[in-house]
Protein backbone atom coordinates (compact mmCIF):
# COMPACT_ATOMS: atom_id res chain seq x y z
CA UNK A 1 0.00 0.00 0.00
CA UNK A 2 2.81 2.37 0.88
CA UNK A 3 4.61 1.66 -2.39
CA UNK A 4 1.56 2.55 -4.45
CA UNK A 5 1.02 5.73 -2.42
CA UNK A 6 4.57 6.81 -3.10
CA UNK A 7 4.08 6.08 -6.78
CA UNK A 8 0.91 8.15 -6.83
CA UNK A 9 2.84 11.06 -5.36
CA UNK A 10 5.69 10.53 -7.79
CA UNK A 11 3.37 10.31 -10.78
CA UNK A 12 2.44 13.96 -10.25
CA UNK A 13 6.09 14.75 -10.91
CA UNK A 14 6.25 13.01 -14.25
CA UNK A 15 8.08 14.79 -17.04
CA UNK A 16 4.77 15.15 -18.90
CA UNK A 17 3.28 17.15 -16.01
CA UNK A 18 6.31 19.37 -15.80
CA UNK A 19 6.17 19.91 -19.58
CA UNK A 20 2.55 20.92 -19.29
CA UNK A 21 3.39 23.39 -16.52
CA UNK A 22 6.15 24.88 -18.67
CA UNK A 23 3.70 25.43 -21.52
CA UNK A 24 1.17 27.02 -19.12
CA UNK A 25 3.89 29.28 -17.73
CA UNK A 26 4.63 30.60 -21.21
CA UNK A 27 0.92 31.07 -21.92
CA UNK A 28 0.48 33.12 -18.77
CA UNK A 29 3.17 35.50 -19.99
CA UNK A 30 1.88 35.45 -23.58
CA UNK A 31 -1.73 34.24 -24.02
CA UNK A 32 -1.10 33.82 -27.74
CA UNK A 33 1.78 31.41 -27.19
CA UNK A 34 0.90 28.33 -29.23
CA UNK A 35 1.57 24.64 -28.92
CA UNK A 36 3.28 24.96 -32.29
CA UNK A 37 5.70 27.55 -30.89
CA UNK A 38 6.38 25.32 -27.89
CA UNK A 39 7.06 22.35 -30.19
CA UNK A 40 9.44 24.47 -32.28
CA UNK A 41 11.32 25.41 -29.13
CA UNK A 42 11.65 21.70 -28.32
CA UNK A 43 12.76 20.93 -31.88
CA UNK A 44 9.80 18.71 -32.74
CA UNK A 45 6.31 18.92 -34.26
CA UNK A 46 3.19 20.04 -32.38
CA UNK A 47 1.40 16.73 -32.86
CA UNK A 48 4.13 14.86 -30.95
CA UNK A 49 4.01 17.36 -28.08
CA UNK A 50 0.23 17.19 -28.01
CA UNK A 51 0.28 13.40 -27.74
CA UNK A 52 2.86 13.54 -24.94
CA UNK A 53 0.84 16.12 -23.01
CA UNK A 54 -2.33 14.05 -23.32
CA UNK A 55 -0.49 10.96 -22.09
CA UNK A 56 -0.95 9.19 -25.40
CA UNK A 57 2.76 8.85 -25.97
CA UNK A 58 5.72 8.20 -23.68
CA UNK A 59 8.84 10.32 -23.97
CA UNK A 60 11.91 8.26 -24.90
CA UNK A 61 14.87 8.93 -22.62
CA UNK A 62 16.99 10.53 -25.36
CA UNK A 63 14.14 12.91 -26.23
CA UNK A 64 13.52 13.68 -22.56
CA UNK A 65 17.19 14.67 -22.19
CA UNK A 66 17.07 16.86 -25.29
CA UNK A 67 13.81 18.63 -24.40
CA UNK A 68 14.87 19.02 -20.77
CA UNK A 69 18.10 20.68 -21.83
CA UNK A 70 16.27 23.04 -24.19
CA UNK A 71 13.90 24.05 -21.40
CA UNK A 72 16.74 24.69 -18.97
CA UNK A 73 16.62 21.63 -16.71
CA UNK A 74 19.84 20.80 -14.89
CA UNK A 75 21.53 17.42 -15.45
CA UNK A 76 20.32 16.31 -11.99
CA UNK A 77 16.72 17.27 -12.76
CA UNK A 78 16.86 15.42 -16.07
CA UNK A 79 18.28 12.36 -14.29
CA UNK A 80 15.38 12.47 -11.78
CA UNK A 81 12.75 12.62 -14.54
CA UNK A 82 14.49 9.78 -16.40
CA UNK A 83 14.36 7.70 -13.21
CA UNK A 84 10.64 8.43 -12.75
CA UNK A 85 9.96 7.38 -16.36
CA UNK A 86 11.32 3.95 -15.46
CA UNK A 87 8.94 3.50 -12.55
CA UNK A 88 5.96 1.39 -13.64
CA UNK A 89 2.71 3.29 -13.53
CA UNK A 90 0.30 2.91 -10.62
CA UNK A 91 -2.07 0.52 -12.42
CA UNK A 92 0.76 -1.91 -13.21
CA UNK A 93 2.03 -1.74 -9.65
CA UNK A 94 -1.47 -2.30 -8.30
CA UNK A 95 -1.90 -5.38 -10.47
CA UNK A 96 1.48 -6.74 -9.37
CA UNK A 97 0.47 -6.23 -5.74
CA UNK A 98 -2.77 -8.12 -6.36
CA UNK A 99 -0.86 -10.94 -8.05
CA UNK A 100 1.55 -11.19 -5.14
CA UNK A 101 -1.28 -11.10 -2.60
CA UNK A 102 -3.44 -13.79 -4.18
CA UNK A 103 -0.46 -16.04 -4.92
CA UNK A 104 0.51 -15.78 -1.27
CA UNK A 105 -3.06 -16.50 -0.14
CA UNK A 106 -3.25 -19.62 -2.33
CA UNK A 107 0.14 -20.90 -1.19
CA UNK A 108 -0.69 -20.27 2.44
CA UNK A 109 -3.91 -22.31 2.40
CA UNK A 110 -2.09 -25.09 0.55
CA UNK A 111 1.05 -25.24 2.63
CA UNK A 112 -0.10 -24.35 6.13
CA UNK A 113 -2.19 -27.22 7.43
CA UNK A 114 -3.37 -25.08 10.36
CA UNK A 115 -6.15 -23.67 8.14
CA UNK A 116 -7.77 -27.04 7.72
CA UNK A 117 -7.06 -28.00 11.33
CA UNK A 118 -8.89 -24.90 12.61
CA UNK A 119 -11.84 -25.74 10.38
CA UNK A 120 -11.80 -29.37 11.51
CA UNK A 121 -11.45 -28.69 15.21
CA UNK A 122 -14.17 -26.01 15.13
CA UNK A 123 -16.69 -28.70 14.15
CA UNK A 124 -15.66 -31.22 16.77
CA UNK A 125 -17.65 -31.88 19.97
CA UNK A 126 -16.18 -30.00 22.90
CA UNK A 127 -14.84 -27.21 20.71
CA UNK A 128 -14.07 -24.01 22.60
CA UNK A 129 -14.13 -20.70 20.71
CA UNK A 130 -10.91 -19.61 22.32
CA UNK A 131 -7.79 -19.13 20.22
CA UNK A 132 -5.56 -20.00 23.18
CA UNK A 133 -7.39 -23.33 23.52
CA UNK A 134 -7.18 -23.98 19.76
CA UNK A 135 -3.46 -23.21 19.78
CA UNK A 136 -2.93 -25.65 22.62
CA UNK A 137 -4.90 -28.39 20.87
CA UNK A 138 -2.93 -27.91 17.65
CA UNK A 139 0.43 -27.51 19.37
CA UNK A 140 1.15 -24.10 17.80
CA UNK A 141 1.37 -20.52 19.04
CA UNK A 142 -1.71 -18.27 19.27
CA UNK A 143 -0.27 -16.12 16.45
CA UNK A 144 0.01 -19.26 14.33
CA UNK A 145 -3.73 -19.73 14.87
CA UNK A 146 -4.74 -16.11 14.39
CA UNK A 147 -2.97 -15.59 11.07
CA UNK A 148 -4.75 -18.55 9.37
CA UNK A 149 -7.97 -17.64 11.19
CA UNK A 150 -7.88 -14.17 9.60
CA UNK A 151 -7.32 -15.75 6.21
CA UNK A 152 -10.21 -18.19 6.67
CA UNK A 153 -12.47 -15.25 7.51
CA UNK A 154 -11.17 -13.14 4.60
CA UNK A 155 -11.81 -15.97 2.16
CA UNK A 156 -15.21 -16.70 3.74
CA UNK A 157 -14.14 -20.29 4.33
CA UNK A 158 -15.22 -19.89 7.93
CA UNK A 159 -18.00 -17.71 9.25
CA UNK A 160 -18.45 -16.71 12.88
CA UNK A 161 -21.83 -15.09 13.08
CA UNK A 162 -22.29 -15.95 16.77
CA UNK A 163 -19.47 -16.36 19.27
CA UNK A 164 -20.00 -20.09 19.77
CA UNK A 165 -21.09 -20.90 16.25
CA UNK A 166 -18.20 -21.32 13.81
CA UNK A 167 -19.70 -22.24 10.48
CA UNK A 168 -17.61 -23.95 7.82
CA UNK A 169 -18.67 -22.75 4.41
CA UNK A 170 -16.85 -25.30 2.29
CA UNK A 171 -17.65 -28.85 1.34
CA UNK A 172 -19.41 -31.40 3.50
CA UNK A 173 -19.13 -31.68 7.24
CA UNK A 174 -16.74 -33.12 8.33
CA UNK A 175 -14.60 -31.84 5.49
CA UNK A 176 -11.51 -33.79 4.48
CA UNK A 177 -8.20 -31.98 4.03
CA UNK A 178 -8.20 -32.62 0.27
CA UNK A 179 -11.75 -31.37 -0.04
CA UNK A 180 -10.95 -28.29 2.03
CA UNK A 181 -7.90 -27.43 -0.09
CA UNK A 182 -9.86 -27.85 -3.30
CA UNK A 183 -12.62 -25.54 -2.05
CA UNK A 184 -10.09 -23.07 -0.67
CA UNK A 185 -8.31 -22.80 -4.01
CA UNK A 186 -11.59 -22.27 -5.82
CA UNK A 187 -12.44 -19.54 -3.31
CA UNK A 188 -9.04 -17.84 -3.77
CA UNK A 189 -9.56 -17.96 -7.52
CA UNK A 190 -13.01 -16.36 -7.18
CA UNK A 191 -11.74 -13.57 -4.93
CA UNK A 192 -8.75 -12.96 -7.21
CA UNK A 193 -11.05 -12.74 -10.24
CA UNK A 194 -13.09 -10.01 -8.54
CA UNK A 195 -9.84 -8.04 -8.18
CA UNK A 196 -8.92 -8.53 -11.84
CA UNK A 197 -6.50 -11.42 -11.38
CA UNK A 198 -7.30 -14.60 -13.29
CA UNK A 199 -5.85 -17.79 -11.88
CA UNK A 200 -5.44 -20.70 -14.26
CA UNK A 201 -6.26 -24.22 -13.14
CA UNK A 202 -3.66 -25.53 -10.75
CA UNK A 203 -2.99 -28.88 -9.26
CA UNK A 204 -3.05 -28.95 -5.45
CA UNK A 205 -0.11 -31.34 -5.47
CA UNK A 206 2.03 -29.24 -7.77
CA UNK A 207 1.21 -26.07 -5.84
CA UNK A 208 2.25 -27.65 -2.58
CA UNK A 209 5.42 -29.12 -4.02
CA UNK A 210 6.61 -26.38 -6.29
CA UNK A 211 5.67 -23.45 -4.05
CA UNK A 212 4.85 -21.46 -7.15
CA UNK A 213 1.52 -20.97 -8.83
CA UNK A 214 0.96 -19.76 -12.33
CA UNK A 215 -1.29 -16.75 -12.43
CA UNK A 216 -2.62 -15.03 -15.45
CA UNK A 217 -3.25 -11.33 -15.16
CA UNK A 218 -6.42 -10.20 -16.91
CA UNK B 1 -24.45 9.50 19.96
CA UNK B 2 -21.86 9.88 17.22
CA UNK B 3 -19.52 7.25 15.87
CA UNK B 4 -16.32 7.44 17.89
CA UNK B 5 -13.05 5.93 16.76
CA UNK B 6 -12.80 3.27 19.43
CA UNK B 7 -9.52 1.54 18.81
CA UNK B 8 -6.31 1.52 16.80
CA UNK B 9 -4.84 -1.75 15.67
CA UNK B 10 -1.24 -2.31 14.66
CA UNK B 11 -0.93 -5.11 12.13
CA UNK B 12 2.59 -6.38 12.64
CA UNK B 13 4.72 -9.09 11.13
CA UNK B 14 6.53 -9.31 14.48
CA UNK B 15 3.83 -8.62 17.07
CA UNK B 16 6.05 -9.47 20.03
CA UNK B 17 8.74 -7.04 18.91
CA UNK B 18 6.13 -4.38 18.24
CA UNK B 19 4.67 -4.86 21.71
CA UNK B 20 8.11 -4.66 23.27
CA UNK B 21 9.07 -1.53 21.34
CA UNK B 22 5.98 0.50 22.25
CA UNK B 23 5.96 -0.74 25.82
CA UNK B 24 9.55 0.40 26.22
CA UNK B 25 8.94 3.68 24.41
CA UNK B 26 5.63 4.79 25.91
CA UNK B 27 5.20 2.56 28.94
CA UNK B 28 2.11 0.97 27.38
CA UNK B 29 1.03 -2.35 28.84
CA UNK B 30 0.12 -5.21 26.55
CA UNK B 31 -2.12 -8.00 27.74
CA UNK B 32 -3.08 -11.02 25.64
CA UNK B 33 -4.95 -12.92 28.32
CA UNK B 34 -8.28 -13.07 26.49
CA UNK B 35 -10.06 -15.70 24.37
CA UNK B 36 -8.68 -14.30 21.13
CA UNK B 37 -5.15 -14.14 22.47
CA UNK B 38 -5.34 -10.54 21.28
CA UNK B 39 -2.56 -8.22 22.42
CA UNK B 40 -4.64 -5.45 23.99
CA UNK B 41 -2.76 -2.22 24.47
CA UNK B 42 -3.47 -0.06 27.48
CA UNK B 43 -1.90 3.31 26.97
CA UNK B 44 -2.26 4.09 30.68
CA UNK B 45 -4.36 7.18 29.97
CA UNK B 46 -8.07 7.94 29.77
CA UNK B 47 -7.25 10.44 27.03
CA UNK B 48 -7.18 9.14 23.48
CA UNK B 49 -8.09 5.62 22.44
CA UNK B 50 -6.75 2.22 23.35
CA UNK B 51 -5.38 -0.23 20.83
CA UNK B 52 -4.21 -3.68 20.02
CA UNK B 53 -1.71 -5.65 17.97
CA UNK B 54 -2.68 -8.33 15.48
CA UNK B 55 -0.22 -10.63 13.68
CA UNK B 56 0.32 -10.19 9.95
CA UNK B 57 1.45 -12.95 7.60
CA UNK B 58 5.08 -12.67 6.40
CA UNK B 59 4.21 -11.33 2.94
CA UNK B 60 1.97 -8.54 4.27
CA UNK B 61 2.95 -5.00 5.15
CA UNK B 62 2.95 -3.53 8.64
CA UNK B 63 0.21 -0.94 9.00
CA UNK B 64 -2.29 0.62 11.38
CA UNK B 65 -6.07 0.36 11.22
CA UNK B 66 -8.66 2.46 12.99
CA UNK B 67 -11.85 0.89 14.31
CA UNK B 68 -14.99 2.95 14.63
CA UNK B 69 -17.76 1.93 17.03
CA UNK B 70 -21.13 1.37 15.37
CA UNK B 71 -24.52 0.18 16.60
CA UNK B 72 -25.01 -2.33 13.80
CA UNK B 73 -21.95 -3.82 12.09
CA UNK B 74 -23.94 -5.50 9.32
CA UNK B 75 -25.86 -2.34 8.46
CA UNK B 76 -22.69 -0.25 8.47
CA UNK B 77 -20.98 -2.70 6.09
CA UNK B 78 -23.96 -2.51 3.73
CA UNK B 79 -23.85 1.28 3.81
CA UNK B 80 -20.07 1.36 3.30
CA UNK B 81 -20.34 -0.97 0.30
CA UNK B 82 -22.96 1.32 -1.24
CA UNK B 83 -20.43 4.14 -0.84
CA UNK B 84 -17.75 2.12 -2.64
CA UNK B 85 -15.99 0.23 0.17
CA UNK B 86 -14.71 -3.29 -0.36
CA UNK B 87 -15.40 -5.89 2.28
CA UNK B 88 -12.30 -7.73 3.51
CA UNK B 89 -13.49 -9.50 6.65
CA UNK B 90 -17.28 -9.93 6.86
CA UNK B 91 -19.07 -9.21 10.13
CA UNK B 92 -17.57 -11.65 12.59
CA UNK B 93 -18.33 -12.40 16.24
CA UNK B 94 -14.86 -12.85 17.65
CA UNK B 95 -14.05 -14.86 20.74
CA UNK B 96 -14.23 -12.36 23.57
CA UNK B 97 -17.46 -10.71 22.53
CA UNK B 98 -16.43 -8.17 19.90
CA UNK B 99 -18.23 -8.11 16.58
CA UNK B 100 -16.23 -6.51 13.80
CA UNK B 101 -15.80 -6.16 10.08
CA UNK B 102 -12.82 -4.91 8.09
CA UNK B 103 -13.08 -3.06 4.80
CA UNK B 104 -11.05 -1.05 2.31
CA UNK B 105 -12.33 2.44 1.64
CA UNK B 106 -12.60 3.56 -2.01
CA UNK B 107 -8.97 4.75 -1.84
CA UNK B 108 -7.85 1.27 -0.77
CA UNK B 109 -7.22 2.17 2.87
CA UNK B 110 -8.04 -0.47 5.42
CA UNK B 111 -10.44 0.35 8.26
CA UNK B 112 -12.70 -1.50 10.66
CA UNK B 113 -16.03 -1.15 12.39
CA UNK B 114 -16.80 -2.78 15.70
CA UNK B 115 -19.45 -3.35 18.28
CA UNK B 116 -18.71 -4.53 21.78
CA UNK B 117 -21.30 -6.66 23.53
Amino acid sequence: MWASSILQVMSSFEFRDWLSQELEKRRRVNPRYSLRAFATLLGTDHSTVSQVLRGKRRVPVAVLRRWGKRLGLTAEEVAAYVAIEHVPDASITKRQEELRHWTAEALAVMKDQTHWQIVRISQMPGFRPDCRWIAKQLGVSVDDVNIPLSRLLRLCLLKIERPRQWKVSVGRNPVSEAEFQKCALIRVRQFAAVRGVKLGRISRKSAAERSTIKWVSQ
Amino acid sequence: MGKPVRQFQIISKSPEETARFYSNLFGWTVNSDNPLGYREINTGSVDGIQGGIWPAPPQASNFVQLFTAVDDVQACVKHAEELGAQLIIPPTALPGGVELAVMHDPQGMSFGVMKTS
